[in-house]
């Protein structure tokens, strides 16, 4: 089936080098889901769309071909760039990370895509990570994500009983089931934490880790125990600055 | 199944270079074989030698066939400058440029983790053992303009702010004789913010 698309809101999310002076892109578009793309001649020296071809830059994308890989036809910027700074590339990374792991190639997903460029646009003016601020979005966006995929998690009600989720009492939640009223199991989160989770409320600190084991550990079936390498560069960038830190401090002590 | 010639050998190994399709490796063979047996020989010889020979310098990881290249055992460089890059070939273009003074580091790399490239891929820990040496008293950070460059810039930054070493990334903005009306909106930004008074 041969397809022609004009102008179609899209985000790169990764780009290889493909063959001299090509480039592999994965793109997340609004209408056609995740796209692979081959765009030609952009890596010479006057290469076109150089720029533009980056990770967080809105772009309308036009294309053309058959089967599994699209020709990039034509590129250009959709108002303005959400540059993000410091380390919120990395949380950004994250994020097309699990795009692309998790997400099927021409699966649309108009409003999955929506919540992800508001995201970008919400991150862009944050000026370090590391904020809960930026935690709760992250756990909200992997919350849609999986509700995307058809992977809802359930938090309203306990799924043997069918009881509503009390919210003094502490529930194992079963990953591909749902919440159970016990005293012991794995992965225990507390009532209050469910209920708030539903409601998109992730301001209290301890709704927030639990939001983060409870998506963490829905997250890892779905990707089928392979390691999210961002996830891994983000932990190694924690320990970096916290060895630069007290590495500062030691000389500051030498020093007196 | 068929048998290749010698020559259909040749023209199909000359192919791994970059930019050569069949068309042109079947001239590049020919011209070698007619015009030039002498030259033949000689990239023959050199490829062979290079190919066993060349490593990577265990100071700063551009090529070279000594343990050392000849830049970081240059005692005439700067050694308290240390010019963090993705490639050899950045080092080739800075050097070109004839601006520079200090000592190298090459990445041979950039941090891209959804390709699996982490720290350890792209030597940080070299280059972290580097800083601890407290020889160098400024890094600056050249690696490319993209997302991936200045991801890998950042994380570089804060590994070295542990060593009060101070830290700079190079300035981007219009090229030397660029027409604004030419130059694209990401770079026009850039050069607006890092804006310089005079």
């Amino acid at each position: 089936m041969y397809q022609r698309i004009s102008l179609e809101p899209a985000y790169v999310l990764h780009q290889r080098p493909y063959q001299d002076s090509g480039l592999l892109l994965e793109v997340f578009t609004l209408n056609h889901g995740r796209v692979g793309l081959v765009a030609r001649g952009v890596r010479k020296p006057k290469g076109r769309w150089q720029s533009l071809l980056q990770p967080f830059v809105p772009l309308l994308l036009s294309w053309s071909g058959r089967g599994e890989l699209g020709t990039l036809v034509d590129a250009e910027m959709d108002g303005a760039a959400c540059p993000l700074k410091g380390s919120l590339v990395l949380s950004g990374f994250y994020l097309n990370e699990l795009l692309t792991r998790l997400l099927h190639r021409h699966d649309p997903h108009p409003e999955l895509f929506d919540y992800y460029q508001a995201l970008l646009r919400r991150l862009s003016p944050l000026e370090e990570s590391g904020g809960q601020q930026l935690q709760q979005w992250l756990r909200l966006f992997e919350m849609r994500l999986l509700e995307e995929m058809g992977y809802a998690l359930v938090l309203e009600h306990d799924v043997i009983t069918g009881a509503a989720i009390n919210t003094e009492i502490n529930y194992s939640y079963q990953l591909g089931a749902g919440p159970v009223a016990v005293t012991e199991g794995l992965l225990v989160v507390r009532g209050r934490s469910l209920l708030a989770l539903a409601a998109g409320d992730l301001a209290e600190i301890e709704v927030l880790r639990d939001a983060k084991r409870l998506m963490r550990a829905a997250l890892d079936q779905q990707l089928g125990g392979r390691p999210l390498h961002s996830r891994q560069l983000l932990i190694d960038l924690q320990r970096t600055t916290g060895a630069a830190a007290a590495q500062s401090a030691n000389l500051h002590k030498t020093e007196e | 199944m068929k048998q290749t010639s010698l020559i259909g050998q040749l023209i199909d190994a000359l192919r791994c270079l970059p930019g050569v399709g069949p068309k042109s490796a079947q001239r590049m063979a020919f011209h070698l074989l007619e015009r030039d047996r002498n030259g033949a020989r000689r990239l023959a010889h050199l490829l062979v030698e290079s190919a066993d020979k060349i490593g990577h310098c265990s100071q700063c990881r551009t090529l070279t066939e000594h343990e050392i290249c000849a830049i970081c055992a240059n005692t005439g460089r700067d050694r308290s400058l240390l010019c963090v890059v993705e490639m050899p070939t950045d080092v080739a273009a800075i050097e070109h440029s004839n601006v520079y003074r200090g000592l190298y580091f090459v990445l041979l790399g950039h941090l891209s983790p959804l390709d699996g490239i982490g720290p350890d891929q792209i030597g940080l820990d070299i280059l972290s053992a580097r800083l601890a040496q407290q020889e160098v008293r400024e890094v600056i950070l050249a690696t490319n303009s993209t997302v991936e460059g200045e991801a890998t810039a950042h994380y570089i930054a804060e590994l070295a702010k542990g060593y009060k070493i101070n830290i700079s990334r190079i300035a981007r903005g219009v090229p030397m004789g660029g027409e604004l009306e030419y130059v694209d909106g990401g770079t026009l930004s850039h050069a607006m913010a890092s804006r310089q008074l005079i």
